[in-house]
């Protein structure tokens, strides 16, 4: 038999499958296209032009519900893995000068025994975000709030790559030999608790998570807290608050201890 | 004695014949095959809820918190003026938010969630509901409770290196429980 042959309509066996096959295709885009959807009454379909789009998976804006607006102030930051990941010499200069004023408790290499956060080293886009929370009023503290209030997204930016850039310097309490708590090594599943280091650096880092080590324990302790009681509410979606709320008054504090006892 | 030509041409006629035989059983079967599965496909989406979503909705996964239905106060169990419930959610490295969703119980409920950074999987223990949450994607799914009762509810999606940290709970209570609660509060959530 020749190619001729076998691709023509004369030969009854291509012509049936060639039939069937096609037969099958436009009854099986009538039964998925069509019919399905119009049996959904959830869908509301306006009519076959409007069941085919659905079905074929044409994206529908969500319909505007009107949503409960919130009753506080919650960080309008847009957190991207990528942000702030790029080092600019000419932003660290600026952010040098900019962080002269922040030395009084933050240290002027970015690490003080005040209880304050230490900088020195603290990922960029940490520094920028808690900035901006204080500025918008998503996060409050008496001090940072007017130092905040001033600052242009530039200089937030300026002052944070400056931070990321100088070295991290351990706390006095530095002890690397200090067993690692359950809690941190292996959170509480249950319980909604992943080990910490899965966001904040050690072994994963989520953007917005800070590097814990070296962290004064007092200071850890009263932000767990805050997130706990649901004073501190600048975490997007509750990232840290629902892991906060979960942990007992003991892991707290040995989280904190554990912390700052790192490098 | 015939030549052998003779005998080769018969024994072609026969293989030819058994070949369009064996042909045509198994282009029947497999014809058969496909309008079984396509028929099943049929027959579970019309009497199972095993439907795959009817609409495709989009979310930006890195302004959820700006803007739109999934903003932190809007989370959470809402009573319709129909008397369903609309539950919204997220789910984000590593956790669901709310971390404790509340339902009233024989209630036509619609929950609607999606991911803010990776793909999250949504399971409630002991009921059908298991999808995925496609950051940009925004996962709509009808469900009724039975009984009051807890459930929990893992992300069974590998979401990062926490994944397996990543619990929720969800609490069906009788109807009068909810209207209760829906009466001071309009997102109802079972977070302590
Ligand atoms: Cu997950």
């Amino acid at each position: 038999m020749s190619e001729d042959e076998l691709y023509s309509p004369r030969n009854p066996w291509f012509s049936i499958s060639v039939g069937v096959t096609a037969a099958i295709a436009v009854l099986s885009a009538i039964v998925g296209l069509i019919w399905l959807p119009l049996l959904q009454p959830d869908l509301k379909l306006s009519g076959i032009w409007d069941a085919i789009c659905s079905a074929a998976g044409v994206p529908n804006l969500p319909r505007p519900a009107a949503a409960v607006p919130p009753t506080f102030k919650t960080s309008n930051v847009v957190v991207t893995p990528e942000m702030l990941t790029r080092q600019d010499q000419v932003s660290i200069g600026r952010g040098a000068t900019l962080a002269q004023r922040c030395a009084i408790c933050h240290g002027p290499q970015g690490v003080s025994d005040a209880n304050s956060p230490n900088l020195a080293g603290q990922y960029a886009a940490v520094t920028y975000k808690e900035l901006n929370d204080f500025k918008t009023g998503a996060r409050v503290n008496v001090v940072m709030s007017p130092f905040a209030a001033n600052m242009t997204d530039q200089d937030m930016r300026d002052v944070a790559l400056y931070y990321a850039y100088l070295p991290r310097v351990p706390s006095s309490q530095l002890n690397p030999g200090l067993p690692p708590p359950a809690i941190v090594v292996t959170g509480a599943p249950l319980r909604n608790i992943p080990p910490c280091g899965s966001c904040h650096g050690e072994i994963d880092i989520k953007a917005g998570s800070p590097w814990l080590g070296g962290q004064s324990a007092v200071y850890i302790k009263a932000q767990l807290q805050a997130f706990a009681a649901g004073t501190r509410r600048n975490d997007i979606s509750e990232q840290m608050r629902n892991i906060a709320r979960q942990m007992t008054a003991e892991e707290i504090d040995q989280v904190a201890r554990y912390y700052e006892a790192q490098p | 004695m015939t030549s052998e030509t003779d005998h080769s041409h018969d024994e072609h006629g026969l293989g030819e014949a058994v070949a369009a035989r064996i042909e045509r059983r198994w282009a029947t079967l497999s014809v058969v095959i496909i309008c079984v599965l396509v028929g099943l496909a049929a027959f579970f989406g019309i009497y199972h809820a095993t439907m795959p979503q009817g609409r495709v909705e989009t979310a930006d996964p890195t302004t959820l918190h700006l803007s739109g239905e999934f903003v932190e106060s809007n989370l959470g169990s809402a009573l319709e003026a129909d008397g369903s419930v609309t539950v919204r959610a997220i789910g984000q490295q590593y956790s669901f938010t709310p971390q404790c969703l509340v339902v009233p119980a024989e209630t036509p409920i619609t929950i609607r969630a999606t991911s803010a950074d990776v793909v999250h999987g949504f399971l409630i223990e002991g009921t059908n509901i298991n999808t995925m949450l496609v950051p940009g994607y925004v996962s709509d799914l009808p469900i009724r409770f039975n009984a009051p009762g807890e459930h929990v509810m893992p992300c069974q999606e590998f979401c990062g290196i926490g994944h397996q940290g990543m619990w929720g709970k969800v609490k069906v209570v009788d109807q009068t429980a909810f209207r209760n609660m829906a009466a001071s509060k309009r997102r109802l959530t079972c977070v302590d």
